[in-house]
């Protein structure tokens, strides 16, 4: 008997994040400058990472849907966007949490902050255009282009907001030149955490693309069967 | 090319004679303008800055953003309109005839510039007049900086109107794709309008010119090589 691999990265998803949990809230050391704040560091620094691979396999679904016009394509990029989004809201609402106690203020007009929620509207803005667009086909092309600018457009957000202001900290784990600035515990446990968001995503992915896949083969079916049958169908016409 | 000039001509005309979207852009703009103006203090803006004054520095940079908001708020309501004036299968028989989508994209890419520059036109002296701003703090300066800001909007409202017209919340899904999309040139106009207010100079803030026809580049690729796919039925 075959397992489902579904399964199986739901119950790796589940291990790993008790083990995770419990790094997190137990085995890590405290901040000595930030106490217990800091742990929430843990969630929001995976979350920023696996939303920013989220929506680049958005950009990777779309412009291979355009090329090929398989709908397989689009059910990744579909999927991933609204993973997407909500590891992208995980990631600021951790973030504003962090901040109060922190900078003494939930929000600042910072560059990072600023590039995130733009990120978010664009692909919110993606979300919305798929649910309102009336034509499957159609909605997809669209969408794959509003994927493709999306993601063409964030360095330059982050430039302009970058000459804008600035107060997000600086990046402390992947520095090419200098090396992580965290103690090895740290790291293995923002390590950990990464695995965990990383297995999430895959499950949000893998169900969605299941669930979208499943709801145009009923559209299918349902169209098959006016057509099979257009006495059924057809009969108040 | 000249299937591109063809193209603007033929949108261009249309608006000369029905004269359907710029009075609608001008005026909406206008009312904007009035409401904005409000908060700028008195005689902020009037003469060059002395000195270190920051009130005064502030209220020019806040004019900026001011500014180019209406510009924005003025395209999306121009795009909506001539948006609803193509509705009536214009696409469709585009379609049909023998011509590269990249080439249609650029013909209404340049209609789009045409309409803002318009606009503009109205806006911008108004805004000044409201605003106690003397022209010379802004021309010749601003040519350059509208010319970019209005290609990248332009450009960004060229390939999203057709998409968001055959949604049913058409007119709310058009701001929604178009802001974020094009925050760098509206940010980069405000910056290089503020500083033009400030001391009649770009100053520092020269490096937005870079930033913004890189924008302009990456989103008329962009809308050239992905149009065929917005306006395909």
């Amino acid at each position: 008997m075959t397992r489902d691999p579904l399964d199986v990265t739901q119950t790796l998803l589940f291990l790993s994040m008790v083990a995770g949990l419990i790094a997190v809230f137990f085995l890590v050391p405290t901040e000595a400058f930030q106490g217990v704040a800091q742990r929430i560091f843990y969630v929001h620094v995976p979350a920023a990472w696996i939303a920013y691979l989220a929506f680049a396999i958005v950009l990777v679904g779309s412009v291979a849907y355009l090329r090929t016009l398989d709908s397989r394509w689009d059910f990744v990029a579909y999927a991933s966007a609204r993973a997407g989004v909500v590891f992208t809201v995980i990631n600021l609402i951790t973030g504003m949490l962090w901040g109060r106690p922190i900078w003494g203020t939930y929000w600042v007009w910072d560059p990072r902050l600023t590039l995130t929620l733009v990120l978010l509207i664009i692909y919110l803005g993606y979300l919305a255009f798929r649910a309102n667009a009336p034509d499957e086909t159609r909605g997809a092309k669209v969408a794959a282009v509003i994927g493709i600018a999306g993601f063409a457009v964030v360095p330059l957000v982050h430039f302009s907001v970058d000459w804008w202001r600035g107060q997000h900290p600086a990046r402390t784990v992947i520095r090419p030149e200098a090396g992580p600035a965290l103690p090895a515990s740290m790291l293995a446990t923002v390590g950990l955490m990464t695995v965990v968001f990383a297995l999430a995503y895959l499950v949000f992915l893998a169900l969605g693309v299941r669930l979208l896949r499943a709801e145009s083969e009923i559209e299918r079916l349902e169209s098959l069967s006016v057509d099979s049958f257009p006495l059924a169908g057809g009969g108040q016409g | 090319m000249k299937r591109i000039w063809t193209l603007a001509r033929n949108d261009l005309l249309c608006e000369a004679r029905a004269k359907q979207i710029a009075p609608v852009m001008v005026v909406f703009a206008l009312s904007l303008v009035f409401l904005l103006t409000w908060a700028l203090p008195p005689g902020a803006i009037r003469a060059p800055v002395p000195g270190p004054l920051a009130g005064a520095v502030g209220a020019r940079e806040i004019a900026g953003i001011l500014m180019w908001t209406v510009v924005f708020f003025a395209a999306v309501a121009g795009f909506n309109r001539s948006a609803a004036a193509d509705r009536e299968d214009t696409y469709e028989g585009l379609l049909l005839a023998p011509v590269d989508p990249a080439a249609l994209f650029a013909g209404k890419l340049t209609g789009n510039f045409a309409f803002i520059t318009a606009a503009e036109i109205a806006i911008f002296p108004i805004f000044m007049l409201f605003a106690g701003a003397s022209p010379g703090l802004l021309f010749p300066g601003l040519l350059p900086v509208a010319f970019l800001g209005n290609l990248g909007l332009a450009a960004v409202g060229t390939l999203f109107t057709p998409a968001s017209q055959h949604t049913p919340a058409r007119s709310m899904i058009l701001p929604l794709l178009t802001f974020p999309l094009s925050l760098p040139i509206i940010l980069g106009s405000a910056r290089l309008t503020s500083s033009l207010l400030i001391d009649g100079t770009y100053g520092t803030e020269a490096r937005w010119f870079i930033l913004m026809s890189v924008f302009d580049i990456v989103f008329i690729t962009i809308g050239a090589a992905t149009f065929e796919f917005v306006i395909q039925e």
